[in-house]
């Protein structure tokens, strides 16, 4: 698995396909290009692994529409962000496609750096989400490690609870909680009872 | 019919003799068994008046049923003594007012002295009661006799049989009555119908030996001295006519309550003859013909002719309905095929007339858009393949083979540009013009049925005699329409409770030349924008691409004419163009 970006096309024409390829090619951003929505959806891209990227698409295209195809995307899960390309002036249009859960828009005709700003936005967007995303896969991965006692005494403490209060609540020792939470700390890997709390609030504000 | 040409006969010589004795009073009486017992029941009575009123002659007229009613009818009779049932008849047909009633010895009292007594043969036990009859043959006088059958009549209907139907034969004998007796006694019938008393009269005079015959259904409690099978009715009515003198019946009935009994006869009081109505109303009979309620007992006498009827009436209705049905699905089918097709029609009519109109207003507008969308594709592409060949140049080793692959695809991009350009200059491509001399005011006619139903009135001011002009019709129904669309929209801007006001359209002489205006009531326009409205790609509306009345100059240009505009300070603005005369063009 890679890391380099991949930027996903799809546009009807074929000279659009082509130039705006060629252009992402120039700053070296690879480029696959689709002349279809369903040819999209058909393509082997849209499975894990994610490589970082966006999806580049235009509003009309014949068949299945870019607002359609956006749709389905979000139906899907898909969490790579789209960029919707729209004809000029057609606000309603663009408004329509970011309710519909697109990271941005642009106008055509656009200038070559517009439309870079927007591919590159969005796929340091796709970074931070599949980081994220990554992020909340360990920490589920470090809770799993954690006993059912462990888990409880550390439900306690993000609670705001001493120590005392916790061997009171679970009817053990001081000592004995001191070991669970030790123990536990150490496995969720936090320094502190902040970063405990961080770790475990990140997942939960993601959408 | 014998018997009733006698009676008939009987009439017109009584009657005849009736006339000729003028002042003479005609008494009518109905001669049941013939005129001479008739004279000899009712002469004693007649006489008796004749010497009450001595002012008078009393002249006898024996009639029988039919000729008593014609009798009245005619009022060759001024009184009558007729049977209840007769009198009631005359009563409901000819307002007859009966002034006595008859009170006879034989009879326990007037009121109840008319009846009926049915008989069988003594023999005869297997027919027990009126009921019984059904099937069997009886003997009647006539069927229009009141004590000789219609009082029977109303009894064996009470006993659920219906004399003419349920009998196996009604035997009319005929009188007199005695008759009826001999049909029960040879057998020729089953039973008979013999008036009340009857019976008695001719056992006392030995023509029936006692126990001979027996009564069916007998009444026990009777008023009457008689063996009886029905309920008794008054006695015979004397009845005056309507056209009789006032005085003279009442002369009549007063002689004839003073009038002593004589032969077991006297008068009384008038009684009252409701219960004779109520049998002919039950009959359906005399004054109570078969109307409306005859109908239930006619449908229960002929119910199963009445089912085929009904099953043959209700099939023809249902038949009539279906058909009737099928025509009108049929017909609505039709008419609405017919109302489809003819909206079909005008759709067809109607995006005709907008596509011409689309092609004469728009096409330009049309085609400019068109031309845009499609070159803006390549245009795009070539921009980023450009831009993309700089990005790599700037590179510090720049990629050789993708720049040429870039410069090749800019080069098939602008192909692709002048092909969409190529396309669209064939599409456009201008037909010839085609001059002719035409009428000015046909175009102005022909173009507004072309403009269709305008959201705005349109007042037309053709003017008289115009000469012909050398033009392209099309051209100028272009240039007209172009003019009509810019006024519409002027005018609808105008808000409508300032009201815009009606668009003019306007033909006329002007300076040897041919002119049209286009006057409407809009907002008019600034001075400068005057000056500049027919150069091409100015425009003051917000979608306009400038280009119409640019194109209307040039048309105009090249017919020879001229096309300008004037505005008013406040609001309207005013369009003219002139065309040479179609003479003068040839003669330059």
């Amino acid at each position: 698995m890679t890391d380099a970006p991949l930027v996903l096309m799809v546009d009807d024409d074929e000279g659009m396909r082509a130039s705006v390829g060629y252009l992402l090619a120039s700053v070296g951003i690879a480029c696959e290009t689709f002349a279809s929505a369903e040819a999209f959806l058909a393509s082997p891209w849209l499975r894990p692994p994610l490589r970082p990227g966006c999806i580049l698409m235009d509003v009309r295209m014949p068949s299945m529409s870019g607002i359609e195809l956006l749709r389905h995307l979000k139906e899907r899960g898909c969490k790579r962000p789209v960029v919707m390309v729209t004809g000029h002036g057609d606000v309603p249009l663009a408004v329509t496609a970011l309710k519909a859960g697109a990271e941005d828009f642009i106008e055509k005709p656009y200038k070559d750096q517009t439309l870079l700003d927007a591919v590159n936005a969005a796929i340091r967007k796709c970074r931070l989400v599949l980081a994220r995303s990554a992020g909340r896969d360990a920490v589920q991965a470090r809770l799993a490690q954690l006993s059912r006692r462990e888990r409880e005494v550390l439900t306690l403490v993000l609670d705001g609870k001493q120590n005392k209060e916790i061997a009171a609540a679970l009817n053990i020792s001081i000592k004995t909680v001191e070991g669970h939470r030790q123990m536990a700390m150490e496995k969720m890997r936090a320094r502190s009872v902040a970063e405990l709390a961080r770790m475990m609030l990140a997942p939960e504000d993601e959408g | 019919m014998l018997r009733s040409l006698g009676a008939l006969f009987a009439v017109l010589v009584w009657g005849a003799s009736a006339l000729a004795e003028t002042g003479a009073v005609r008494v009518g009486v109905l001669a049941y068994q013939g005129s001479e017992r008739a004279a000899r029941d009712w002469e004693p009575t007649l006489a008796h008046l004749e010497r009450s009123i001595p002012d008078h002659r009393f002249v006898m007229v024996p009639l029988d049923l039919p000729g008593m009613v014609l009798a009245v009818e005619d009022r060759r009779v001024d009184f009558v003594i007729t049977n209840p049932g007769n009198y009631v008849t005359l009563e409901a047909r000819f307002a007859v007012t009966r002034i006595a009633t008859l009170e006879s010895d034989a009879a326990g009292s007037p009121a109840a002295a008319v009846g009926s007594t049915v008989v069988r043969r003594a023999d005869r036990t297997d027919i027990a009661g009126l009921a019984d009859l059904k099937g069997k043959r009886l003997a009647v006088v006539s069927t229009d006799a009141f004590g000789g059958f219609q009082i029977a009549w109303r009894e064996m209907e009470e006993a659920g049989l219906r004399p003419f139907t349920d009998l196996r034969e009604l035997k009319v004998v005929g009188f007199p009555m005695e008759g009826v007796v001999a049909a029960v006694r040879d057998g020729s019938a089953d039973a008979g119908v013999l008036r009340a008393c009857l019976l008695e009269e001719l056992a006392a005079q030995g023509w029936v030996v006692p126990g001979e015959v027996a009564v069916l259904g007998e009444h026990p409690a009777s008023d009457l001295p008689c063996r009886v099978s029905s309920r008794l009715y008054p006695d015979w009515p004397f009845a005056r006519l309507a056209h009789t003198p006032r005085d003279l019946a009442r002369q009549v009935a007063a002689a004839l309550l003073t009038m002593p009994t004589v032969e077991g006869k006297a008068w009384t009081a008038s009684l009252d003859y409701t219960t004779v109505h109520e049998l002919f109303r039950t009959l359906h009979i005399g004054p109570y013909p078969r109307t409306p309620p005859a109908l239930e007992e006619l449908a229960h006498r002929n119910w199963h002719w009445l089912a085929v009827v009904g099953a043959a009436v209700l099939w023809w209705i249902i038949h009539a309905a279906r058909v009737e049905v099928l025509v009108r699905r049929r017909t609505a089918e039709l008419e609405r095929e017919i109302a489809e097709r003819e909206r079909a029609e005008a759709v067809a009519l109607r995006l005709r007339e907008e596509r011409d109109q689309l092609s004469r207003l728009g096409i330009v507008g049309e085609m400019a858009s068109n031309i845009a969308h499609e070159l803006n594709q390549p245009l795009a592409a070539i921009s980023n393949f450009a831009h993309g060949m700089t990005r790599i140049l700037d590179a510090p080793a720049p990629n050789m083979g993708l720049l040429r692959s870039g410069a090749r695809s800019v080069a098939e991009q602008a192909e692709r540009a002048a092909a969409i350009i190529q396309r669209t200059r064939g599409f456009v491509r201008r037909r010839n013009a085609q001059r002719s001399t035409i009428d000015i005011n046909a175009v102005v006619t022909e173009t507004l049925s072309l403009f269709g139903a305008p959201a705005v009135p349109i007042q037309v001011q053709l003017g008289d005699a115009l000469p012909a002009v050398k033009a392209d019709k099309v051209e100028l129904q272009q240039v007209l329409l172009n003019l009509l669309q810019n006024a519409v929209e002027a005018t609808l801007e105008v808000a409508p409770e300032i009201g815009g006001g009606d668009i003019t359209v306007r033909t006329a002489r002007f300076a040897g030349m041919v002119m049209l205006e286009v006057r409407d009531a809009g907002p008019g326009l600034p001075a400068e924008a005057v000056a500049k409205m027919f150069e091409p790609f100015y425009t003051t509306k917000l979608d306009g691409l400038g280009l119409g009345l640019s194109i209307c100059r040039t048309i105009m240009e090249r017919h020879g004419g001229r096309i300008w505009a004037e505005a008013k300070p406040d609001r309207g603005l005013t369009v003219r163009f002139v065309l040479p005369a179609a003479a003068e063009e040839e003669a330059s």
